[in-house]
Formats: structure tokens, sequence, C-alpha cells
């Protein structure tokens, strides 16, 4: 018995992604019925909820091994800033009268998958745009039920998009947490004088990673620890 | 099924894998050769392969995906005898392709296991053999594992964020309130000694603006 949805879920997805796919776009909003919002997310390709990104890759990039050097950076970037990382194998899309491509499933292909679970990630397979559509609105719709849902508004106007770009810029803190963190602290004297637990609750993070930000805050600056700089430059 | 359905503790040797009896002769146990050596064993209830002392795959063959639901009782079993992070390996061929959705859906989503769909039996040989050879290898060879360890987000590259701080003013109100926790409850009159009017400003406001309700 699933409590009943009260609210409708929330995505954001990334600026640049969209190119590649307007149909999971149009697919969320309406067949899932999805609010979704196009930010500049930079590191991953969909947030779903406060604490999970999501990225989307096809299987002819996933298993080719000119990518895997870019692919680890990114997911090692994810694995940063949110607690909960999801890659989306997708199948490569066809072009009409073309015949689909049988896949080779091959030893570096395995060892990927491999080394991503064992690194956390979560998988998921997609059979194309609209398959991944309802994945990541099911996923949406689980951290809903935990509780974990992007509540607040996505637009950023104004005062607080410079403070955006301040949050931004504490370690470890994602494009949502900074949300959460513009909307629910009633200044950024507020949220630099907080105490751990506070923070925690406010910007909707981990202990571990409120500490972090906490330490970040009160880290004080040593002028010698600076690089030095040519005399005159 | 008969006596416990998981056995706990299960640990294959370097190089081995602990395979379920009723696998011997299987496509997928003749393609170990050469990569990994079998050892089975009866009385390990559902699961099918023993990776390592904590991970195990359990096996979902094509006829089992397509002859409905005894596959999901069969999981469900598993998700409560153990917490060893259970691999569910699915044949998905063209027959049982339309039924993969829904198993995704069941595993992932409401069983919180790992899901991993091959096409044939000599495929699934391969991906056990490499899961094998990974667990072996250690965590520190692992590209996507991030490095544990926090960089640290100097005060410096903060306070560039604040309206009308420049290198030269980060520079010189660090030197006087060097974390932005002490920067943040500097007066105006401090913050004027240090950059002038217009700038102390501006400081102030961005740390004192009102940005939301309090709730």
């Amino acid at each position: 018995s699933r409590p009943p949805l009260s609210q409708p879920v929330c995505i954001l997805a990334d600026s640049r992604g969209i190119a590649g796919g307007p149909e999971v776009l149009s697919c969320l909003r309406l067949r899932h019925g999805v609010t979704t919002q196009v930010c500049s997310l930079g590191a991953c390709d969909f947030i779903v909820s406060n604490r999970m990104a999501v990225e989307r890759q096809t299987l002819s990039e996933i298993s080719s091994s000119v990518n895997r050097g870019r692919l680890a950076e990114r997911v090692r970037a994810l694995q940063g800033s949110f607690d909960r990382v999801c890659l989306i194998v997708e199948k490569d899309r066809t072009k009409p009268g073309e015949v689909s491509r049988v896949f080779q499933r091959s030893r570096y292909y395995d060892s990927t998958l491999a080394a991503l679970i064992r690194a956390g990630t979560r998988l998921l397979f997609s059979s194309g745009p609209e398959d991944t559509a309802a994945l990541l609105a099911e996923l949406a719709r689980v951290e809903q039920r935990k509780s974990n849902a992007i509540a607040v508004p996505t637009e950023v106007k104004g005062q607080r998009h410079q403070t955006l770009q301040f949050y931004l810029t504490l370690p470890g803190v994602s494009y949502i947490t900074a949300l959460n963190m513009c909307h629910r602290f009633s200044s950024v004297w507020h949220l630099v004088n907080s105490a751990v637990e506070e923070l925690a609750a406010g910007a909707c993070v981990s202990r571990p990673r409120a500490e972090e930000i906490f330490r970040c805050l009160r880290y004080a600056f040593h002028p010698d620890l600076l690089p030095h700089r040519p005399a005159g430059g | 099924m008969e006596g416990t359905p998981v056995r706990i503790g299960a640990a294959p040797p370097y190089g081995h894998v602990i395979v379920n009896e009723r696998w011997r002769g299987s496509a997928i146990v003749q393609g170990f050769q050469g990569k990994l050596k079998a050892i089975f064993e009866e009385g390990l209830g559902l699961v099918d392969f023993h990776l390592s002392d904590h991970s195990c795959v359990l096996y979902v063959s094509e006829s089992g995906l397509v002859a409905g639901n005894g596959y999901r009782r069969k999981l469900v079993q598993f998700r409560k005898a153990s917490k060893l992070d259970g691999i569910i390996v699915v044949e998905k061929t063209r027959l049982s392709e339309q039924y993969f959705p829904d198993v995704q859906k069941f595993v992932v989503f409401e069983l919180g296991l790992t899901l991993l769909p091959v096409a044939s039996q000599s495929e699934a040989s391969q991906l056990i053999a490499q899961l094998v050879h990974d667990e072996s290898k250690e965590e520190s060879r692992n590209p996507f594992l991030r490095k544990k360890g926090a960089k640290l987000s100097e005060p410096v590259v903060l306070a560039l964020q604040i309206p009308g701080v420049g290198r030269v003013k980060a520079l010189a109100l660090l030197r006087h309130f060097p974390s932005i926790y002490q920067l943040s409850n500097a007066t105006a009159q401090q913050l004027e000694a240090v950059v002038g009017a217009a700038t102390a400003q501006s400081v102030r406001g961005f740390f004192h603006t009102s940005l939301a309700p309090p709730r």
C-alpha cells in the first residue's frame, strides 16, 4: 500500500544534454506528468532527488574504451557531490531503414560493468529515449516515497543567482543542494553561522557532507600557503 | 526448497567460483575454462554462483522469465534470507525481452538488487568470470571510485563569488578575516577599514540580504 502521491515529482535536466535527447524531456512531461526544469547542471544529465544523480550513456559509448577516461572522471565527480549515482545504459538509436547492429559484447564492456557495480553505481538498461524517461520517472517516484523528492522552486532569479554560484563553490555541493540552500536559509549569513545539524537539515544532505561544508566555511586562510607569483606580475 | 534458502559465509579462494551443483556440465561452467576454476557444492539453496564472501549471482533463464512469476518468489526469498550483494543475471533474448522492463522494475526498484542482462549462457560465463576477476582487484585500481580525502575549497575561491570582490580585495579581506565565517560576521566599520565603503556595503549586503522567508 503506497501513500497517495500528493505532489507531482520534479526532475532537473542539464541544458547541454537536451540536444541529445529532447524526446526524454517531452516524454517525462507529457506521458509521466513529471515537472522538468532545464538548468546548467554541468556535472550530470539529470537530478531526480535531493541526493541522486543520473547519467545517461549509450551502449556504444559505454562499451568503447576511448570513452573510459571521461566516463570515469564523470562518475567520480558525481560521487563527490551525490550520495546516489545511477547510470542508464541506453540502446543506440537506429535511423529509419537502418538495420539495427548486433551488439558485440566485449570483455571490456563486462569489466566496465563490474567496476561500476563495485564503485556502488546503480545500473539500469533502457531500450530507447521513451524507456529512459519511464526509468527516470520511476527513480524520482521511488525517491519521493523515501522523502528525498525535490521540493523547492527550481527557478533562480535575481539576488539568488549570485548566492547560488557561491554555494556551488562549496565542496561536495550539487546543484540541488545549492538550490535547497538558497530556499531554506534566510540569508547567506544564516547558512554560514548554522550548526552542522541545521546545515544537514536545511540543505537536505547527509551529516558527513554537512560536516565538510561546515569545516570549509570555518577554514582559515593562510597567505603563506598561496603559490608565489612573480614580482610585478 | 528444502533447508536454508541461502548459505552464508561461502568464500571461494582466489581465481575460483563456488557453483551450485545444478549447473554441472552447463554452458556457463564450460565457458569458465581457462579463466575460472569451478568448485561444485550442494546446499547453496537459491544462489547459483558465489563470487566472493559477500557477493553472489542468481540466474534467471529465458524460460524462467517467459514462464511467469516463479522467479519473483525466489528473488524475494533471497532478499529476505540474506544481506549478500545479489547480482541477478537475466537472459534477455528476442523471446524474453518484452518481459525485461518488468523484471528490471522489480529487481532494481522494489528489491534494490543489481540486474545485468545477457543474451546467452556463454555471455553469462564471460560476465561472471569478469565479476570474479574484479572482486579480487584492489579497490584503488577501480577507475570509478573516488579517492577519499576531502579537497579543500580555499576561502579565496569562495570570497571571489561575492559581488564587487576581485582577487586583490579577496586577499586583503581574508588577511583580516581569515575564514568565510569570520568575514560574514565582520561589521561595516571593520570592513571599511580594509576595502572602502562601497565594497564593504557590497560584502555586508551579500551576507545579509534576505533570500527566503525563514521557516
